[in-house]
């Protein structure tokens, strides 16, 4: 039995697989400033109205305030039927009053539509905002408390997508007969999309088209900003310990760079995600940006690492702590994190701080 | 088959005081052992992360199996109960039995008391079978099996399948070559997996909760799968404890005493390779109880295959239904873990002093 055929075959699988399961690639990356289409690919009409997201319910009358809700109506609207990112079409039968988010973005999500007061349950380390914390945790790192789950009667579950809530427990609750939303974003402008869909699910699509328009008039007045400025070439700095990690191309983190007003330098692979000192050296960047200070690194443990003096960063001391947790979390405080990371890489550029800043390595 | 086979002709048979007298009543400790697995069963249902009053998890099933009227109790209550804890429990009991009697399968067939159910590369090959399913951004689920089990169970059987040609193959015709065999086969599929899991990206974190075991994904759909053929392989094994007898002695006197050695002992391989392949494919890598069940029986009732094995199916399905639920209680702990940590000083105190007596 030729077992070396047997391996490679299985390897070559293998290998298959990682590729595929890699973040989607964008395309080419974003070049031009968050083109949002008002129609969300993700979503179709409800089988009893055409809905259309920046359109109150149709019973909502004469909307005096801005900023008053619609939850008082009669819901208009459900059933609705909508597709997440995995492709499977959800059925909401009702207006969702028992919500459990199973990521930290979605549940920052609900919570700034105004649905925090329906969310019943949320994965274990979404810890933003504050009353958020005070909701019974479900989800561990190691996978999904099905009983616990179960316990809250949810109505509807909203779940990472590319592998965040394991698939196998996303199924699971769908064999229990819960509908669950998958939602995942690749870029800016789907966290946007992803905000957008959230709203229709749980009938806030008013609040979800002005927290879109909130991100997306920061998100201008940031691209506006560098727009003038060079280029710089940006290692974000993932992570450090025990090797260097950087953005895959196409990644999240990469799309953010390119918005800040940087070049991102990549470890050139959609599937691997460290990168070489020596390829670092070779590709030199002009800001290291700290994406790993929460977890104490600091600059000045990057300049002293041995052989990193030769960077053009490191000569011009560009290494610069950021949050990373509103940098790359893809919920409504991702705006805010595009300003910190643009202000990162274009320190002079004519950019308004982001609100609560962390203190991050003090001098 | 030699009815000369009968007598089990343990090598040193040794007195040790009180066990003697258990040694005399296996009939005793398999009641006892049954009893203890009612008794898991039940606080493996009435017990859980969430509370739930005893008198609705009764009611529950008494409506769901025997189709009493439904009383008041949240819809919640009754998915808890019967889709979530009960195929738990059920799963947690059979892989228990199955790796049992895997285990003391193996260990007696390749005379080594190391051995465990996936000494001959079952545990890497079917890790790396559900480390590349995980990987495939595929969700394939057909009549609630999904890839991942289905890999699983194919990875551990070629593996084994692999490893009894390549030792069939070489020259030393013994299970000696087949240990050995498993072993290298089993170094090559762990690289081939530390590989997948290095370039696996974001399905990483599945695949470690794959390489600790868990039940928590247990349902109807696997157990009415998985049981039937856990069954299948443990009765084939349970009906050849004469053969596993005479194997003890060694493959030349089993052959002498009139056994077809090559194939009872393929018969034999090929249960234990099914059932521990059932096993891993519903739970993952659980470690200790393959191995260290049959020692505890082994230590209290001797080396008969006759009395090891069924009273090795029982306790191994009590010991991992317990270490499942102690595992949830607190949340959701490794099931793996529990195992070990329970039952490792368990058996150091057994083996300190009982270590005169022992024989494989």
């Amino acid at each position: 039995m030729p077992i070396a055929t047997v391996l490679g075959i299985v390897l070559a699988i293998a290998l298959a697989g990682c590729q595929a399961a890699a973040p989607a690639p964008t395309g080419t990356p974003l070049q031009s400033p968050l083109p949002t289409p008002a129609s969300a690919p993700t979503t179709t009409p409800g089988t009893t109205s055409g809905e259309v997201p920046t359109e109150a319910p149709a019973t909502a009358g004469p909307t005096a305030g801005p900023t008053e809700s619609p939850a008082e109506s009669p819901v208009a609207g459900y059933p609705l039927e909508l597709v997440g990112q995995d492709g499977t079409t959800v059925t909401l039968e009702a207006r969702p009053e028992r919500i459990v988010s199973l990521t930290p973005a979605t549940t920052e999500i609900l919570f700034a539509l105004g649905a925090g007061d329906r969310t019943v349950g949320r994965g274990d380390y979404d810890d933003y905002p504050p009353e958020a914390t005070q909701l019974p945790g479900v989800a561990a790192f190691t996978g999904v408390n099905h009983e616990a789950l179960v316990a809250l009667e949810p109505d509807l579950v909203l779940a990472g997508g590319n592998f965040f809530t394991p698939p196998a427990d996303i199924e699971r609750i769908r064999e229990l007969g819960i509908p669950v939303l998958v939602l995942y974003a690749p870029t800016f402008s789907a966290v946007l999309d992803d905000i957008r869909l959230i709203g229709q699910a749980v009938d806030t699509a008013v609040e979800a088209e002005q927290l879109v328009a909130d991100m997306q008039a920061r998100a201008d007045e940031v691209t506006t900003a560098v727009e003038a400025l060079e280029r710089r070439r940006v290692f974000y700095q993932i992570g450090s310990e025990p090797e260097i990690y950087a953005p895959a191309p196409g990644s999240f983190i990469a799309d953010m760079i390119v918005l800040a007003g940087g070049e991102p330098i990549t470890t050139g692979d959609p599937a691997v995600f460290a990168i070489a000192v020596e390829e670092l050296v070779e590709l030199d960047p002009e800001v290291i940006v700290v994406g790993d200070a929460q977890w104490g690194v600091c600059p000045s443990d990057v300049a002293a690492r041995p052989g990193w003096g030769t960077m053009t960063a490191v000569a011009e001391s560009a290494i610069r702590p950021v949050n990373d947790t509103i940098v790359t979390r893809p919920g409504p405080r991702l705006a805010e994190g595009l300003a910190e990371l643009a202000l990162a890489i274009h320190p002079e550029a004519a950019i308004a701080p982001p609100a609560d800043q962390l203190e991050l390595c003090p001098e | 088959m030699s009815a000369g086979v009968s007598t089990p002709v343990s090598a040193p048979v040794v007195r040790v005081g009180r066990i003697e007298g258990l040694r005399r009543r296996p009939v005793m400790l398999a009641f006892a052992g049954l009893a203890l697995c009612a008794l898991v069963l039940a606080l493996g249902v009435a017990l859980g992360s969430v509370g739930i009053p005893l008198a609705d998890t009764v009611g529950v099933l008494l409506h769901r199996l025997f189709g009493w009227p439904a009383v008041s109790w949240p819809a919640s209550t009754e998915t808890i109960v019967f889709e979530l804890r009960l195929p738990r429990v059920l799963t947690a009991m059979a892989v228990g039995v199955g790796l049992a009697l895997a285990g003391a399968t193996f260990q007696g067939l390749l005379r080594n008391p190391l051995a465990d159910p996936y000494v001959l590369g079952t545990a890497s090959g079917a890790a790396l079978g559900a480390a590349v399913a995980m990987t495939v951004p595929l969700q394939m689920v057909v009549l609630g099996i999904g890839l991942v089990n289905v890999s699983a169970f194919v990875g551990a059987s070629l593996a084994v399948a692999v490893v009894y040609r390549l030792a069939r193959a070489g020259g030393l015709g013994s299970m000696t070559s087949v240990l050995l065999t498993g072993y290298a086969v089993g170094a090559l599929l762990a690289a081939a997996l530390a590989l997948v899991m290095y370039l696996s990206g974001n399905s990483l974190r599945q695949i470690f909760v794959y390489l600790l075991g868990s039940f928590a994904l247990s349902s109807w759909p696997q157990v009415l799968i998985g049981l039937p053929i856990i069954t299948l392989g443990s009765t084939v094994i349970l009906l050849r404890a004469r053969v596993l007898n005479a194997m003890l002695l060694g493959e030349e006197t089993a052959g002498h005493l009139g056994l077809d050695v090559n194939r009872q002992r393929l018969v034999l391989l090929g249960a234990a390779t099914l059932v521990t392949a059932a096993a891993v494919a519903m739970s993952g890598l659980i470690g200790f109880v393959g191995l260290v069940v049959p020692h505890l029986v082994r230590l209290v009732v001797g080396p008969n295959a006759r009395t090891l094995l069924p009273l090795s199916a029982i306790y191994g399905a009590a010991f991992l239904g317990a270490a499942d639920l102690l595992a949830r209680l607190p949340g959701e702990l490794p099931v793996g873990v529990v195992t070990a940590v329970v039952g490792a000083p368990f058996f150091l105190y057994l083996l300190r002093r009982y270590r005169a007596s022992y024989a494989l």
